[in-house]
Protein backbone atom coordinates (compact mmCIF):
# COMPACT_ATOMS: atom_id res chain seq x y z
CA UNK A 1 0.00 0.00 0.00
CA UNK A 2 3.04 2.22 1.14
CA UNK A 3 5.19 3.09 -1.65
CA UNK A 4 8.99 3.06 -0.92
CA UNK A 5 9.28 6.96 -2.17
CA UNK A 6 6.45 8.19 -0.49
CA UNK A 7 8.19 10.12 2.33
CA UNK A 8 11.46 10.10 1.04
CA UNK A 9 11.95 14.19 1.53
CA UNK A 10 13.48 15.79 -1.05
CA UNK A 11 15.17 19.23 -1.01
CA UNK A 12 13.08 20.08 -4.44
CA UNK A 13 10.03 19.25 -2.90
CA UNK A 14 9.07 20.97 0.09
CA UNK A 15 7.23 24.50 0.98
CA UNK A 16 9.56 26.74 -1.18
CA UNK A 17 8.03 25.63 -4.46
CA UNK A 18 4.38 25.78 -2.69
CA UNK A 19 5.30 28.95 -1.20
CA UNK A 20 6.31 30.20 -4.73
CA UNK A 21 3.53 29.60 -6.33
CA UNK A 22 1.19 31.26 -3.49
CA UNK A 23 3.68 33.84 -3.91
CA UNK A 24 3.26 34.36 -7.49
CA UNK A 25 -0.50 33.81 -7.14
CA UNK A 26 -0.80 36.89 -5.48
CA UNK A 27 1.56 38.96 -6.82
CA UNK A 28 -0.42 38.17 -10.46
CA UNK A 29 -3.51 39.27 -8.75
CA UNK A 30 -1.70 42.28 -7.98
CA UNK A 31 -0.16 43.12 -11.58
CA UNK A 32 -3.51 41.85 -13.01
CA UNK A 33 -5.39 44.56 -11.61
CA UNK A 34 -3.01 46.87 -13.22
CA UNK A 35 -2.72 45.13 -16.78
CA UNK A 36 -6.89 45.16 -16.97
CA UNK A 37 -7.06 48.66 -15.94
CA UNK A 38 -4.74 49.79 -18.44
CA UNK A 39 -5.76 47.19 -21.08
CA UNK A 40 -9.81 47.42 -20.66
CA UNK A 41 -10.48 50.95 -18.70
CA UNK A 42 -8.00 53.51 -18.97
CA UNK A 43 -7.04 52.69 -22.90
CA UNK A 44 -10.49 54.15 -24.68
CA UNK A 45 -11.09 51.12 -26.76
CA UNK A 46 -8.40 49.23 -25.00
CA UNK A 47 -4.31 48.30 -26.66
CA UNK A 48 -6.59 47.88 -30.15
CA UNK A 49 -3.92 48.57 -32.82
CA UNK A 50 0.05 48.52 -33.02
CA UNK A 51 0.58 51.62 -32.80
CA UNK A 52 -1.41 51.97 -29.78
CA UNK A 53 1.11 49.01 -28.32
CA UNK A 54 4.38 50.59 -28.98
CA UNK A 55 3.03 54.22 -28.01
CA UNK A 56 2.71 51.54 -24.65
CA UNK A 57 5.87 50.51 -25.02
CA UNK A 58 7.61 53.67 -25.12
CA UNK A 59 6.84 53.98 -21.00
CA UNK A 60 10.29 52.46 -19.55
CA UNK A 61 8.23 50.98 -16.77
CA UNK A 62 5.96 49.33 -19.35
CA UNK A 63 8.32 46.55 -20.48
CA UNK A 64 9.99 46.09 -17.18
CA UNK A 65 6.30 45.06 -15.57
CA UNK A 66 5.18 43.37 -18.35
CA UNK A 67 8.28 40.84 -18.61
CA UNK A 68 7.75 40.37 -14.63
CA UNK A 69 4.43 39.77 -15.50
CA UNK A 70 5.17 36.86 -18.20
CA UNK A 71 7.66 35.11 -15.43
CA UNK A 72 4.91 34.89 -12.76
CA UNK A 73 2.03 33.62 -15.30
CA UNK A 74 4.04 31.08 -16.32
CA UNK A 75 5.68 30.54 -13.08
CA UNK A 76 2.42 30.12 -11.38
CA UNK A 77 0.54 28.56 -14.40
CA UNK A 78 3.48 25.46 -15.04
CA UNK A 79 3.31 25.11 -11.10
CA UNK A 80 -0.35 24.73 -10.97
CA UNK A 81 -0.12 22.12 -13.95
CA UNK A 82 2.13 20.56 -12.11
CA UNK A 83 0.29 20.23 -8.70
CA UNK A 84 -2.84 18.74 -11.04
CA UNK A 85 -0.77 16.62 -12.72
CA UNK A 86 0.56 15.22 -9.16
CA UNK A 87 -2.96 14.52 -8.19
CA UNK A 88 -2.91 11.86 -10.42
CA UNK A 89 0.16 9.85 -8.59
CA UNK A 90 2.13 9.01 -11.19
CA UNK A 91 5.37 6.88 -10.75
CA UNK A 92 8.06 8.51 -9.33
CA UNK A 93 10.19 8.16 -12.84
CA UNK A 94 6.98 9.52 -15.18
CA UNK A 95 7.01 12.77 -12.57
CA UNK A 96 10.87 13.78 -13.27
CA UNK A 97 10.38 13.12 -16.95
CA UNK A 98 7.50 15.60 -16.24
CA UNK A 99 9.08 17.78 -13.98
CA UNK A 100 11.59 17.98 -17.33
CA UNK A 101 9.03 19.16 -19.84
CA UNK A 102 7.62 21.80 -17.65
CA UNK A 103 10.69 23.32 -16.82
CA UNK A 104 12.00 23.73 -20.62
CA UNK A 105 8.05 24.74 -21.97
CA UNK A 106 7.98 27.10 -19.24
CA UNK A 107 11.43 28.22 -19.89
CA UNK A 108 10.91 28.52 -23.79
CA UNK A 109 7.41 30.49 -23.02
CA UNK A 110 9.65 33.15 -20.80
CA UNK A 111 12.30 33.57 -23.35
CA UNK A 112 9.48 33.93 -26.25
CA UNK A 113 7.93 36.78 -24.55
CA UNK A 114 11.05 38.23 -23.75
CA UNK A 115 12.70 37.60 -27.05
CA UNK A 116 8.62 39.44 -28.03
CA UNK A 117 9.12 42.27 -25.91
CA UNK A 118 12.70 43.22 -26.86
CA UNK A 119 10.82 43.25 -30.67
CA UNK A 120 8.57 45.58 -29.73
CA UNK A 121 10.67 47.28 -26.93
CA UNK A 122 13.22 48.19 -30.03
CA UNK A 123 10.35 49.27 -32.57
CA UNK A 124 8.76 51.95 -29.71
CA UNK A 125 12.10 53.28 -29.36
CA UNK A 126 12.32 53.84 -33.13
CA UNK A 127 8.93 55.76 -33.54
CA UNK B 1 -16.42 1.19 -11.77
CA UNK B 2 -15.98 -0.96 -8.78
CA UNK B 3 -12.30 -0.44 -7.60
CA UNK B 4 -12.45 1.54 -4.18
CA UNK B 5 -8.26 1.72 -4.03
CA UNK B 6 -7.51 5.90 -5.12
CA UNK B 7 -6.61 5.98 -8.31
CA UNK B 8 -5.86 8.97 -10.95
CA UNK B 9 -8.82 6.79 -13.00
CA UNK B 10 -11.26 8.53 -10.59
CA UNK B 11 -10.17 12.24 -11.86
CA UNK B 12 -13.39 12.42 -13.76
CA UNK B 13 -15.30 12.73 -9.97
CA UNK B 14 -12.83 15.78 -8.79
CA UNK B 15 -15.80 17.29 -10.88
CA UNK B 16 -18.77 15.47 -9.26
CA UNK B 17 -20.20 18.11 -6.72
CA UNK B 18 -23.16 15.53 -5.57
CA UNK B 19 -22.95 14.89 -2.13
CA UNK B 20 -20.54 17.45 -1.28
CA UNK B 21 -19.93 20.92 0.57
CA UNK B 22 -19.32 24.09 -0.74
CA UNK B 23 -15.74 23.66 -0.53
CA UNK B 24 -15.50 21.18 -3.49
CA UNK B 25 -17.51 24.13 -5.67
CA UNK B 26 -14.60 25.79 -4.97
CA UNK B 27 -12.23 22.88 -5.36
CA UNK B 28 -13.74 22.52 -9.29
CA UNK B 29 -14.11 26.20 -9.62
CA UNK B 30 -10.14 26.40 -8.97
CA UNK B 31 -9.37 23.39 -10.97
CA UNK B 32 -11.41 24.62 -14.09
CA UNK B 33 -10.19 28.18 -14.21
CA UNK B 34 -6.97 26.79 -13.82
CA UNK B 35 -7.33 24.33 -16.81
CA UNK B 36 -8.60 27.38 -18.98
CA UNK B 37 -6.70 30.20 -17.65
CA UNK B 38 -3.21 27.89 -19.02
CA UNK B 39 -4.99 27.46 -22.43
CA UNK B 40 -5.63 31.10 -22.61
CA UNK B 41 -2.16 31.49 -21.90
CA UNK B 42 -0.67 29.55 -24.68
CA UNK B 43 -2.98 30.66 -27.00
CA UNK B 44 -2.25 34.37 -26.21
CA UNK B 45 1.55 33.67 -26.48
CA UNK B 46 1.14 32.06 -29.86
CA UNK B 47 -1.55 34.71 -31.24
CA UNK B 48 1.38 37.85 -29.86
CA UNK B 49 3.26 36.62 -32.18
CA UNK B 50 1.94 38.60 -34.67
CA UNK B 51 2.65 41.42 -32.92
CA UNK B 52 6.74 40.64 -34.24
CA UNK B 53 5.00 40.21 -37.92
CA UNK B 54 4.64 43.58 -37.87
CA UNK B 55 1.53 46.11 -37.66
CA UNK B 56 0.25 45.14 -40.90
CA UNK B 57 -0.57 41.83 -39.88
CA UNK B 58 -1.04 42.91 -36.14
CA UNK B 59 -4.03 45.23 -36.93
CA UNK B 60 -5.30 42.36 -39.52
CA UNK B 61 -5.99 40.04 -36.73
CA UNK B 62 -7.11 42.40 -34.63
CA UNK B 63 -9.78 42.99 -36.95
CA UNK B 64 -10.82 38.94 -36.21
CA UNK B 65 -10.03 39.91 -32.39
CA UNK B 66 -13.21 43.00 -32.15
CA UNK B 67 -15.95 39.79 -33.50
CA UNK B 68 -18.87 39.29 -30.57
CA UNK B 69 -17.58 35.53 -30.57
CA UNK B 70 -14.03 36.36 -29.87
CA UNK B 71 -15.53 39.20 -27.31
CA UNK B 72 -17.52 36.51 -25.71
CA UNK B 73 -14.17 34.35 -25.48
CA UNK B 74 -12.22 37.40 -24.01
CA UNK B 75 -15.15 37.81 -20.91
CA UNK B 76 -14.79 34.01 -20.29
CA UNK B 77 -11.30 34.46 -19.48
CA UNK B 78 -11.59 37.74 -17.45
CA UNK B 79 -14.40 36.39 -15.38
CA UNK B 80 -11.91 33.03 -15.10
CA UNK B 81 -9.13 35.27 -14.14
CA UNK B 82 -10.91 37.33 -11.74
CA UNK B 83 -12.86 33.52 -10.10
CA UNK B 84 -9.56 31.59 -9.88
CA UNK B 85 -7.56 34.77 -8.07
CA UNK B 86 -10.08 35.59 -5.30
CA UNK B 87 -10.25 31.86 -4.70
CA UNK B 88 -5.94 32.07 -4.59
CA UNK B 89 -6.64 34.99 -2.04
CA UNK B 90 -8.76 32.64 -0.08
CA UNK B 91 -6.41 29.32 -0.07
CA UNK B 92 -3.51 32.10 0.54
CA UNK B 93 -5.20 33.53 3.57
CA UNK B 94 -6.41 30.46 4.87
CA UNK B 95 -3.03 29.15 4.51
CA UNK B 96 -1.75 31.75 6.16
CA UNK B 97 -3.81 31.47 9.33
CA UNK B 98 -6.50 34.02 7.99
CA UNK B 99 -10.59 33.36 8.49
CA UNK B 100 -10.15 29.11 8.38
CA UNK B 101 -13.07 29.58 10.53
CA UNK B 102 -15.43 31.00 7.84
CA UNK B 103 -13.94 29.47 4.82
CA UNK B 104 -17.21 29.13 3.57
CA UNK B 105 -18.91 32.62 3.98
CA UNK B 106 -15.06 33.85 2.86
CA UNK B 107 -15.66 31.99 -0.17
CA UNK B 108 -19.28 33.02 -0.77
CA UNK B 109 -18.56 36.82 -0.29
CA UNK B 110 -15.57 36.16 -2.54
CA UNK B 111 -17.26 34.92 -5.67
CA UNK B 112 -20.00 37.48 -5.22
CA UNK B 113 -17.21 40.32 -5.48
CA UNK B 114 -15.99 38.57 -8.58
CA UNK B 115 -19.26 38.51 -10.09
CA UNK B 116 -19.60 42.35 -9.48
CA UNK B 117 -16.41 42.88 -10.76
CA UNK B 118 -17.28 40.57 -14.09
CA UNK B 119 -20.47 42.06 -14.97
CA UNK B 120 -18.97 45.33 -14.65
CA UNK B 121 -15.83 44.82 -16.90
CA UNK B 122 -19.05 43.14 -19.12
CA UNK B 123 -20.87 46.39 -19.45
CA UNK B 124 -17.72 48.03 -20.02
CA UNK B 125 -16.43 45.82 -22.90
CA UNK B 126 -20.13 45.05 -24.49
CA UNK B 127 -21.57 48.70 -24.33
CA UNK B 128 -18.20 50.25 -25.60
CA UNK B 129 -18.63 47.77 -28.15
CA UNK B 130 -21.67 49.54 -29.60
CA UNK B 131 -20.48 52.81 -29.52
CA UNK C 1 -43.47 4.15 15.52
CA UNK C 2 -42.52 2.25 12.82
CA UNK C 3 -41.08 3.06 9.34
CA UNK C 4 -40.64 1.15 6.79
CA UNK C 5 -37.89 1.37 4.79
CA UNK C 6 -36.04 -0.10 1.82
CA UNK C 7 -32.02 -0.43 2.61
CA UNK C 8 -30.15 -1.08 -0.64
CA UNK C 9 -26.94 -1.79 0.72
CA UNK C 10 -23.19 -2.29 -1.36
CA UNK C 11 -22.15 -5.82 -1.90
CA UNK C 12 -18.57 -6.69 -2.92
CA UNK C 13 -16.09 -9.34 -1.75
CA UNK C 14 -12.50 -8.34 -2.75
CA UNK C 15 -11.26 -8.53 -5.92
CA UNK C 16 -15.34 -9.35 -7.26
CA UNK C 17 -17.61 -6.99 -8.91
CA UNK C 18 -19.98 -4.24 -6.84
CA UNK C 19 -23.57 -5.52 -6.62
CA UNK C 20 -26.53 -3.81 -4.77
CA UNK C 21 -29.13 -5.79 -2.34
CA UNK C 22 -32.17 -4.28 -1.23
CA UNK C 23 -33.73 -5.52 2.08
CA UNK C 24 -37.05 -3.85 3.19
CA UNK C 25 -36.17 -3.25 6.89
CA UNK C 26 -38.88 -1.85 9.66
CA UNK C 27 -37.03 0.55 11.66
CA UNK C 28 -38.35 3.08 14.14
CA UNK C 29 -36.81 6.47 13.14
CA UNK C 30 -35.19 7.11 16.04
CA UNK C 31 -32.85 4.27 15.85
CA UNK C 32 -29.76 5.24 13.82
CA UNK C 33 -28.15 3.90 10.38
CA UNK C 34 -26.04 1.07 11.97
CA UNK C 35 -29.50 -0.65 13.74
CA UNK C 36 -30.96 -0.83 10.31
CA UNK C 37 -27.68 -2.55 8.64
CA UNK C 38 -27.77 -5.14 11.64
CA UNK C 39 -31.66 -5.75 11.23
CA UNK C 40 -30.85 -6.40 7.17
CA UNK C 41 -27.61 -9.08 8.89
CA UNK C 42 -29.95 -10.67 11.73
CA UNK C 43 -33.22 -11.05 9.96
CA UNK C 44 -31.86 -11.19 6.39
CA UNK C 45 -28.09 -12.08 5.51
CA UNK C 46 -25.78 -13.32 7.75
CA UNK C 47 -23.07 -13.02 5.08
CA UNK C 48 -23.13 -9.29 4.89
CA UNK C 49 -20.15 -7.42 6.64
CA UNK C 50 -19.50 -4.79 8.19
CA UNK C 51 -17.54 -2.75 10.80
CA UNK C 52 -19.36 -1.90 14.04
CA UNK C 53 -18.19 -1.88 17.68
CA UNK C 54 -19.11 0.47 20.54
CA UNK C 55 -22.27 1.69 19.03
CA UNK C 56 -21.36 5.75 20.70
CA UNK C 57 -19.29 7.27 18.42
CA UNK C 58 -16.15 6.37 20.09
CA UNK C 59 -14.68 3.59 18.06
CA UNK C 60 -14.99 4.96 14.80
CA UNK C 61 -15.80 1.52 13.22
CA UNK C 62 -19.16 2.31 11.74
CA UNK C 63 -18.29 4.84 9.06
CA UNK C 64 -19.85 4.18 5.44
CA UNK C 65 -21.34 6.47 3.17
CA UNK C 66 -24.96 6.87 3.68
CA UNK C 67 -26.71 8.23 0.57
CA UNK C 68 -23.48 8.96 -0.79
CA UNK C 69 -22.13 11.01 1.73
CA UNK C 70 -19.80 10.10 4.74
CA UNK C 71 -21.49 9.08 8.37
CA UNK C 72 -20.65 7.36 11.55
CA UNK C 73 -23.81 5.19 11.38
CA UNK C 74 -24.01 4.83 14.76
CA UNK C 75 -25.35 8.04 15.67
CA UNK C 76 -26.95 8.65 12.30
CA UNK C 77 -30.63 8.79 12.87
CA UNK C 78 -32.70 6.64 10.57
CA UNK C 79 -35.20 10.39 10.38
CA UNK C 80 -32.09 12.05 9.43
CA UNK C 81 -31.55 10.19 5.98
CA UNK C 82 -35.17 9.10 4.74
CA UNK C 83 -38.39 8.98 5.38
CA UNK C 84 -41.14 6.60 5.49
CA UNK C 85 -40.98 4.46 3.21
CA UNK C 86 -37.87 5.75 1.51
CA UNK C 87 -34.84 4.39 0.09
CA UNK C 88 -31.56 4.63 2.17
CA UNK C 89 -28.28 3.65 0.07
CA UNK C 90 -25.33 2.45 2.04
CA UNK C 91 -21.90 1.82 0.49
CA UNK C 92 -18.29 1.28 1.99
CA UNK C 93 -16.64 4.28 2.30
CA UNK C 94 -14.48 5.33 -0.54
CA UNK C 95 -10.42 5.70 -0.84
CA UNK C 96 -9.98 2.66 0.97
CA UNK C 97 -9.36 -1.28 -0.89
CA UNK C 98 -12.64 -2.98 -0.21
CA UNK C 99 -12.24 -6.19 1.87
CA UNK C 100 -15.49 -7.16 2.06
CA UNK C 101 -18.87 -5.72 1.68
CA UNK C 102 -18.70 -2.57 4.20
CA UNK C 103 -15.47 -3.03 5.93
CA UNK C 104 -12.44 -1.23 3.96
CA UNK C 105 -8.89 -1.77 4.69
CA UNK C 106 -7.71 1.84 6.75
CA UNK C 107 -4.36 -0.11 7.50
CA UNK C 108 -2.52 2.53 4.99
CA UNK C 109 -4.07 5.30 7.16
CA UNK C 110 -2.89 3.39 11.01
CA UNK C 111 0.62 3.22 9.29
CA UNK C 112 0.71 6.67 8.33
CA UNK C 113 -0.51 7.57 11.89
CA UNK C 114 2.19 5.80 13.18
CA UNK C 115 4.79 7.73 11.36
CA UNK C 116 3.65 10.45 13.34
CA UNK C 117 3.55 8.60 16.62
CA UNK C 118 -0.04 9.78 17.15
CA UNK C 119 -0.85 9.42 20.71
CA UNK C 120 -4.40 9.11 21.78
CA UNK C 121 -4.03 10.65 24.86
CA UNK C 122 -2.92 14.40 25.38
CA UNK C 123 -3.12 17.10 27.74
CA UNK C 124 -6.66 18.53 28.19
CA UNK C 125 -5.67 21.99 27.13
CA UNK C 126 -3.97 20.17 24.12
CA UNK C 127 -6.58 17.92 23.07
CA UNK C 128 -8.41 20.96 22.71
CA UNK C 129 -9.19 23.36 19.71
CA UNK C 130 -7.80 26.52 20.92
CA UNK C 131 -10.89 28.14 19.40
CA UNK C 132 -13.62 26.07 20.86
CA UNK C 133 -15.69 29.01 22.92
CA UNK C 134 -16.10 26.47 26.04
CA UNK C 135 -12.48 25.40 27.72
CA UNK C 136 -12.93 22.97 30.30
CA UNK C 137 -12.70 24.31 33.94
CA UNK C 138 -9.44 22.83 34.70
CA UNK C 139 -7.59 22.92 31.88
CA UNK C 140 -4.61 21.80 33.87
CA UNK C 141 -2.02 20.24 31.97
CA UNK C 142 -1.82 17.33 34.06
CA UNK C 143 -5.03 16.44 33.39
CA UNK C 144 -5.41 14.39 30.15
CA UNK C 145 -8.39 12.86 28.05
CA UNK C 146 -8.76 10.74 24.40
CA UNK C 147 -8.30 13.32 21.40
CA UNK C 148 -10.96 13.74 18.99
CA UNK C 149 -9.75 11.92 16.42
CA UNK C 150 -11.51 8.85 16.74
CA UNK C 151 -9.26 7.42 13.66
CA UNK C 152 -12.56 5.93 11.35
CA UNK C 153 -11.15 7.67 7.83
CA UNK C 154 -14.25 9.39 6.70
CA UNK C 155 -11.80 12.66 6.03
CA UNK C 156 -9.53 10.03 3.65
CA UNK C 157 -13.13 9.36 2.23
CA UNK C 158 -14.18 12.39 1.45
CA UNK C 159 -11.29 14.47 0.44
CA UNK C 160 -11.11 15.07 -3.51
CA UNK C 161 -6.92 14.39 -3.32
CA UNK C 162 -6.90 10.92 -1.61
CA UNK C 163 -9.94 10.25 -4.38
CA UNK C 164 -6.77 10.10 -7.23
CA UNK C 165 -3.44 9.62 -5.05
CA UNK C 166 -2.91 6.76 -3.00
CA UNK C 167 0.40 7.99 -1.81
CA UNK C 168 -1.16 11.75 -0.10
CA UNK C 169 -1.28 11.06 3.51
CA UNK C 170 -4.58 12.58 3.68
CA UNK C 171 -6.50 14.79 6.26
CA UNK C 172 -6.72 12.77 9.10
CA UNK C 173 -2.81 11.89 9.49
CA UNK C 174 -1.93 15.44 8.56
CA UNK C 175 -4.44 16.46 11.63
CA UNK C 176 -3.02 14.22 14.01
CA UNK C 177 0.63 15.64 12.44
CA UNK C 178 -0.67 18.88 14.00
CA UNK C 179 -1.64 17.53 16.89
CA UNK C 180 1.80 15.95 18.11
CA UNK C 181 3.58 19.17 16.95
CA UNK C 182 1.66 21.49 18.92
CA UNK C 183 4.30 21.46 21.37
CA UNK C 184 7.73 20.96 19.22
CA UNK C 185 7.56 20.19 15.64
CA UNK C 186 10.12 17.13 15.35
CA UNK C 187 12.36 16.40 12.35
CA UNK C 188 10.24 12.79 12.05
CA UNK C 189 7.20 14.60 11.49
CA UNK C 190 8.42 17.09 9.23
CA UNK C 191 9.91 14.75 7.19
CA UNK C 192 6.29 13.31 6.89
CA UNK C 193 4.74 16.44 6.38
CA UNK C 194 6.75 18.60 4.63
CA UNK C 195 7.20 16.67 1.09
CA UNK C 196 5.13 16.37 -2.08
CA UNK C 197 2.60 14.28 -0.37
CA UNK C 198 2.49 16.06 2.88
CA UNK C 199 0.63 19.05 3.59
CA UNK C 200 1.20 21.20 0.60
CA UNK C 201 -1.10 18.54 -1.40
CA UNK C 202 -4.26 20.06 0.43
CA UNK C 203 -6.23 22.16 -2.13
CA UNK C 204 -9.02 23.45 0.35
CA UNK C 205 -12.21 22.09 -0.14
CA UNK C 206 -12.52 21.37 3.43
CA UNK C 207 -14.75 18.26 3.16
CA UNK C 208 -12.52 16.57 5.57
CA UNK C 209 -14.23 18.90 8.23
CA UNK C 210 -17.04 18.90 6.29
CA UNK C 211 -17.53 15.15 7.11
CA UNK C 212 -15.94 14.48 10.41
CA UNK C 213 -17.64 12.88 13.27
CA UNK C 214 -15.84 14.41 15.77
CA UNK C 215 -15.33 18.53 15.39
CA UNK C 216 -11.34 17.44 14.81
CA UNK C 217 -11.20 20.17 11.84
CA UNK C 218 -8.73 18.34 10.15
CA UNK C 219 -9.16 21.22 7.56
CA UNK C 220 -7.94 23.90 10.29
CA UNK C 221 -5.41 21.73 11.16
CA UNK C 222 -3.76 21.60 7.87
CA UNK C 223 -3.67 24.93 7.75
CA UNK C 224 -1.90 25.15 11.04
CA UNK C 225 0.39 22.64 10.14
CA UNK C 226 1.39 24.72 6.92
CA UNK C 227 2.16 28.05 9.21
CA UNK C 228 3.88 25.75 11.43
CA UNK C 229 6.37 24.48 8.77
CA UNK C 230 6.48 27.82 6.93
CA UNK C 231 7.83 29.53 10.06
CA UNK C 232 10.07 26.49 10.85
CA UNK C 233 11.82 26.73 7.40
CA UNK C 234 12.11 30.65 7.47
CA UNK C 235 13.80 30.42 10.57
CA UNK C 236 16.14 27.50 9.42
CA UNK C 237 17.12 29.62 6.40
CA UNK C 238 18.11 32.72 8.02
CA UNK C 239 19.54 31.10 11.23
CA UNK C 240 23.21 30.44 10.91
CA UNK C 241 23.06 26.53 12.14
Amino acid sequence: MIRKDQFQSSSKENVWLWLTKIITGLSIVIFLAIHFIVNHLIAPEGLLSYADILAYYSYPIVPVMEAGFLVLVVSHSFLGIRSIILDLNPAAKVMRVINGLLIALGSAAILYGLWLLIVLVGRSTNL
Amino acid sequence: MNNNDPSSHHFLRWFDPRHKSIGTIAFIINRFSALGLTVYLILHLVVLSKLASGGQAYDEFLILAKSPVIKIGEMFVIAGGIIHGANGVRIALNSFGFLVKIQKELFIGLMILSLAIIFYFGVHMFSGAQN
Amino acid sequence: MVWTIELCIARQKAGSERHYQTYQIEIDPDEYVLDAVEKAWAFYDRSLTFRHACHHSTCGACGMLVNGVEKLTCITPIRSVVQDKGRLLIEPLRNFPILSDLVVDTSSMFNNLNKVSFNQVASLPAACLPYESEQPEHAHPEYERLVDCIECGMCISACPISLTSSDYIGPAVLAAAQHESIQSLSPRILEVVDNKNGVWRCHSAYECSAVCPSGVEPGWRIMKMRQAVIAHRIKSFFSSD
